[in-house]
């Protein structure tokens, strides 16, 4: 089956060996619950290693900052390293790369609280679980983040009863 | 009640008889048939809909873009 450009960015940043794990939107769909969105939101380990290896695969995704996108603005290695959030448009589409969520955490803190998820040939990314995805949503509580959590909330109900 | 059409030239699994789908929804109006279908796909199957779903949203909205 042919890829597209969401699993292919997916696999474009294991086999480079980024640590990163997948939140948002895209991390609810691949926990199951059946939600709309657009882009990859992740968060990405701010080791000097990691953001290098980030680096080098931004450059080569041509990505740009969303805002103002005519100037080309591209995200450097301060971007990366100083963990806000960058909103990018990549070869694959929109990429969001986030130092931290929620009340500041980052990748060591949410490591935990993930899993690792096998999306075809044998790669195997890491995704924020379902609790974790609604707490964070809980905590932010803006419009579009409680929109949501009905969706999330009934999704978590019927895996505990599913025991999936 | 759904009428069971007997055309012997239709299969049987086409004629067997559709469950009532009026939908089960949450107290808050979640469609729980959607999440139970979801949840039956693999995670794989799951980003292979919604990649679908936003490249038919996307074909549309170019399609209607001029308009």
């Amino acid at each position: 089956m042919p890829q597209g450009r969401l699993v292919a960015a997916l696999h474009d940043l294991r086999k480079r060996e980024i640590q990163f794990i997948v939140v948002g939107g895209l991390a609810a769909v691949l926990n199951g619950a059946p939600v709309q969105t657009f882009d990859i939101d992740l968060v990405y380990s701010c080791e000097p290693a990691n953001v290098e290896r980030l680096l080098r695969f931004l450059l080569e995704v041509d990505a740009i900052f969303r805002v103002q996108p005519e100037r080309r603005l591209r995200p450097t290695e301060s971007h990366l390293a100083g963990g806000g959030h960058l909103n990018l448009l990549t070869c694959y589409g929109p990429v969001d790369l986030l130092g931290t969520i929620g009340r500041n955490l980052d990748f060591s803190d949410l490591r935990a609280h993930s899993k690792e998820i096998d999306i075809g040939e044998g790669i195997r990314v890491l995704v924020l679980d379902l609790e974790t995805i609604i707490a964070v949503k809980e905590e932010l509580g803006s419009e579009k983040d409680l929109a949501v959590l009905p969706v999330l909330y009934e999704t978590l109900r019927e895996i505990k009863k599913k025991g999936k | 009640m759904l009428a069971l059409k007997m055309d012997p030239e239709v299969s049987a699994s086409e004629r067997a008889p559709v469950p009532d789908d009026s939908g089960e929804y949450s107290e808050s109006g979640v469609d729980l048939g959607l999440i139970r279908w979801m949840l039956s796909l693999t995670p794989l199957e799951r980003l292979q809909f919604l990649e679908e779903r936003i490249n038919d949203i996307l074909e549309i909205r170019e399609r209607n873009a001029a308009r």
